[in-house]
């Protein structure tokens, strides 16, 4: 394992994020301040723009803040050269986006493959570890199949073997469960469960789906990029959600 | 390879056959243009290289027989009969001459040539044989296969009438044929008696024959001597001086429309998978990486493109052949992988320009 992988793997401090455009700012995150553990599954919740996506790059080192400080693997992320960056994201980061993103031109186990390759794994070993992922999310049936056969729900299960295959510590998920029904929803927020739970990974949601919560150990309320909720596990509710706690975490209340 | 190159390219079947039948075009112009040039180039001169003689002489400033004019008076070519060191001399008389069969009219290059001695006469027999009398005639082999002319035709020049006696090869010069007669037919035709174009000299003494070409020039006013190879380079450059601009603008509008073509389609491939791209980059994708999957579909195209060329080049050679046998077309395996390794040259070129479209892909592309 990567000897990165044994640290915190983000810590923000103080992070303000704005966009200029014809003299115009942004603000996209405000005084952001926090640090994710290794094992935790945290939960960024907040409606439409208000800074989910911003955060999750952030803590990707796709962008920079304006103000503030960003440490990935406890290193200022300034510090990195674009170089190390694209190293940092293809050995230790894995990524889940809203709508799959896999590469329909490649089958389900050349969309593996191609992960192992960026992140240094031989080209002859990566059939076997591919193979071996497939198994390890009961989808080794889907190899050879393309993309666009899939069912929605299969899609984001490779989509999780993908994020996982190079043995990534930090996973950020954006809108994972955006484009699923709540059954397919539930197995994968299950599966980033188990991943941080059973192989101590750093799980990173950015979603509005209120399902989550559950399974989170951390849930942050994003609202005009600022924190404005916080709830620790143990605030954890047994049963759904009313329609009006519903409203305070869509934030529309 | 990387398998993302080859499927990419193979999930536009009907944009990748055009690609690959479009740059198979333009290698198939080249290598048309190339063995052309070849065919033109050994038809014009095959006739001065195989005339192997000591020395050339012609009038003064004339250097070849391909273009310009050069006259030498029998009275210039018995003082150099005279010279010591000169063992024999071979009067050639060329001049464009008009052939008429059924009313029609057809230019050659007729030369008249000392039949008893041979010397200047066609390079290579196809059919028939040489000329013996003064109404009989050899032609180019493109040209009377153009023209329908057979063994035992008659035709006329001016208001002599001629017998077709030989086909001769080797003797095409792309704009022009050579037809062969004997020397006193085409003095008579020419109207001067004893004038030439050149004369072939064969000498006593073969080492030492600059310095003989130079006691010519010396000796007799008026005319200048080259050495056989001399003579031949000389012939070699006029014909490329006339050939070789058009080849080559011809050439580099190939390559250019071939690089045009690659790179739209690799730029078209890049843009339109730009989402694959951004995927790519964010998993960690190195620049190298997908900068050399852009090359390997450049050159694996080139490659395809190559192979088909190569397989149509040969069929259509033989149709042009049937359809003009005066193109005479000549390929040769230097030329041909010559051509390909431009090709492969130029398809790297529009890999390079369409990597540029690399930078307009971003990351935070994935994100939206
Ligand atoms: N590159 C950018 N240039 C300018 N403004 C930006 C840029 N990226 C984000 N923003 C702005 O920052 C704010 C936060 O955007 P962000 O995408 O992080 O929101 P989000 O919570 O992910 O929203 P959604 O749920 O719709 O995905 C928005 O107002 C957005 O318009
Ligand atoms: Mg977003």
């Amino acid at each position: 394992m990567n000897v990165l992988n044994q640290k915190n793997p983000v810590r923000l401090s103080d992070v303000t994020k704005y966009f200029e455009s014809g003299g115009n700012r942004t603000y996209a995150l405000k005084n952001i301040s926090l640090e994710v553990g290794r094992g935790e599954l945290i939960l960024f919740l907040g409606p439409s723009g208000s800074g989910k996506t911003t955060l999750l790059t952030m803590m990707a080192g796709l962008i920079k803040p304006s103000k503030g400080s960003v440490f990935l693997f406890n290193r200022k992320v300034d510090t990195y050269s674009p170089k190390e960056l694209q190293k940092l994201r293809a050995c230790s980061l894995g990524f889940i986006f809203q709508t799959f993103l896999l590469i329909d031109s490649l089958t389900v186990l050349e969309n593996l493959r191609v992960v192992l390759r960026f992140s240094g794994y031989p080209r002859k070993e990566t059939n076997q570890k591919a193979i071996r992922l497939l198994q390890q999310f009961h989808i080794e049936e889907l190899a050879g199949k393309f993309p666009v056969c899939l069912s929605q729900g299969e899609k984001q299960r490779v989509a999780v073997a993908r994020a996982v295959a190079n043995d990534a510590s930090l996973i950020l998920a954006d809108e994972p469960t955006g484009s699923l029904e709540s059954k397919q929803g539930f197995e994968v927020i299950s599966l980033l469960k188990k991943l941080s739970e059973t192989e101590d990974k750093s799980v990173v949601i950015a979603s509005h789906d209120l399902r989550i919560v559950e399974f989170a150990d951390r849930v942050f309320r994003l609202e005009d990029g600022s924190i404005r909720g916080n709830r620790p596990a143990s605030f954890r509710p047994l049963k759904p959600y009313s329609a009006s706690e519903h409203q305070i975490f869509a934030g529309n209340g | 390879m990387e398998v993302y190159a080859i499927r990419t390219l193979r999930s536009q079947p009907l944009r990748l056959a055009m690609t690959v039948g479009g740059v198979a075009l333009c290698v198939i112009l080249m290598l048309f243009l190339i063995s052309v040039y070849k065919g033109v180039a050994d038809g014009s001169v095959e006739y001065v290289r195989h005339n192997h003689t000591d020395l050339w002489v012609l009038q003064c400033n004339a250097t070849n027989i391909l273009r310009g004019s050069s006259f030498v008076t029998a009275s210039q070519e018995k003082s150099i009969r005279e010279l010591p060191d000169v063992k024999s001399v071979s009067p050639v008389l060329l001049v464009l001459a008009s052939v008429q069969k059924d009313g029609k009219e057809k230019t050659v290059f007729l030369t008249g040539y000392d039949i008893t001695k041979g010397s200047g006469g066609p390079p290579q027999l196809a059919l028939g044989r040489h000329v013996q009398r003064d109404d009989e005639i050899v032609l180019d082999r493109s040209f009377a296969a153009k023209f329908g002319f057979d063994i035992g035709d008659v035709l006329h020049i001016q208001e002599h009438r001629m017998k077709v006696v030989g086909i001769s090869r080797g003797t095409n010069a792309f704009v022009i044929q050579y037809a062969f007669a004997t020397l006193r037919f085409t003095r008579k035709l020419v109207g001067f008696p004893g004038i030439a174009t050149c004369l072939m000299v064969e000498t006593n003494n073969r080492e030492s024959l600059g310095k003989i070409a130079q006691q010519i020039k010396e000796k007799v006013r008026g005319v200048e001597a080259y050495t056989h190879e001399a003579f031949l380079k000389n012939n070699i450059r006029e014909m490329e001086s006339g050939f070789l601009p058009l080849l080559y603008t011809v050439a580099a509008i190939g390559g250019v429309v071939l690089t045009v073509i690659l790179s739209l389609l690799l730029s078209v491939n890049i843009l339109e998978r730009r989402k694959d791209f951004s995927v790519l980059k964010t998993l960690g994708a190195t620049g190298l990486f997908l900068k050399k999957m852009i090359i390997e579909q450049a050159l694996l195209i080139s490659s395809g493109a190559s192979l088909t060329a190569l397989f149509l080049f040969f069929p259509l050679v033989h149709v042009i052949g049937i359809l003009s046998p005066e193109v005479s077309v000549k390929a040769t395996i230097v030329h041909i992988i010559g051509v390909i390794f431009v090709v492969q040259v130029m398809s790297f070129f529009s890999a390079l320009i369409s990597i540029q479209k690399l930078r307009q892909i971003y990351i935070l592309e994935v994100f939206r």
